[in-house]
């Protein structure tokens, strides 16, 4: 196992009349376990251009696994313009836009809920303004198979 | 405007053959500038005791934070920050965020959540625990 750890920080002095200050650190387990580390990671760069489609950005699991419940997934968007941002999406859902600069950790399904093998789970993103915004991601996740896809040739 | 900051550090020494840290603060800004956020809910804490299905955050246009959100329309750069407080136990308990009808993932005692978030139909955040067992969470939304 592993140990790895994720900690969020939020601070403002003057967004309400008194100052937030929050701080909280999660260990990354496998679900119905109290101490053991996930042990799988994918992470990657890419570039997302506007064309009027969305991308894959983090598939679901090739093949059902319906023990692998508990993954986590790190998006930023590194872009530095202001009005740029990504849509991320699960499947056809939006979640929300990434601007230039902002990032999202989430608890993630990696199973295909519906167990069909299908996409319904896959993480996506989509630009619809400016030009090639670059976008890192980092996938923790517990699955006991491969989480490659198979070799089709 | 306010001046409000999301940082996160990810690290690992055992991982991989090489340490992961990775680090990155977000000012968090109106729609498409460089203005700060200037609503929140402030930090809001819920009991759960059953295991059925609740609107965390009412995103509708007809109610709840888009209404709230005044004249300035539809929430589009809005950001969620959620946590379960319940000690992890025996790992098994947790709840399952949903985007509406669709699974995010679960949030498992001691575990935390940090996601943009936009308003309108549809985009409700919704919660189901895993059991009747107490559940404490917390969250604070910007928009």
């Amino acid at each position: 196992m592993a140990t790895t750890t994720a900690t969020i920080t939020l601070n403002s002095a003057d967004i309400l009349s008194n100052a937030i200050s929050l701080s909280k650190t999660s260990s990354l387990y496998y679900h119905n376990t109290t101490s053991t580390g996930l042990t799988q990671y994918k992470s990657g760069r890419v570039n997302v251009y506007v064309t009027g489609g969305s991308f894959d950005l983090i598939p679901a699991l090739a093949s059902e696994e319906a023990s692998a419940t508990n993954s986590y997934v790190y998006i930023v968007n590194k872009d530095t313009t202001a009005a740029n941002y990504v849509n991320i999406s699960i499947y056809n859902e939006v979640i929300g836009r990434l601007y230039a600069g902002d990032w999202m950790f989430i608890p993630w399904e990696q199973n295909d809920p519906v167990g069909d093998n299908g996409s319904d789970n896959d993480i996506e993103v989509e630009a619809l303004i400016g030009g090639p915004q670059t976008v890192e991601w980092m996938v923790f996740t517990e699955s006991t198979a491969t989480i490659l896809d198979a070799s089709g040739d | 405007m306010a001046t409000t900051t999301a940082t996160i550090t990810l690290a690992s020494s055992d991982l991989l053959d090489n340490n992961i840290s990775v680090s990155n603060t977000a000012t968090l800004t109106d729609q498409g500038n460089d203005t700060g956020v200037t609503k929140t809910t402030g930090l809001t804490r819920v009991e759960l005791s059953s295991t059925s299905n609740v609107v965390l955050l009412d995103s509708g246009e007809a109610g709840g934070l888009e209404l709230a959100r005044n004249a300035g329309g539809a929430i589009t750069s809005g950001k969620v920050f959620l946590q379960n407080l319940n000690d992890r136990g025996d790992g098994s308990k947790y709840v399952t965020v949903l985007l509406q009808a669709v699974v995010i993932g679960r949030l498992y005692g001691g575990d935390w959540m940090f996601l943009p978030w936009q308003g309108g139909a549809g985009n409700d955040l919704e919660v189901t625990p895993s059991s009747t067992t107490d559940t404490t969470l917390e969250y604070i939304v910007f928009y």
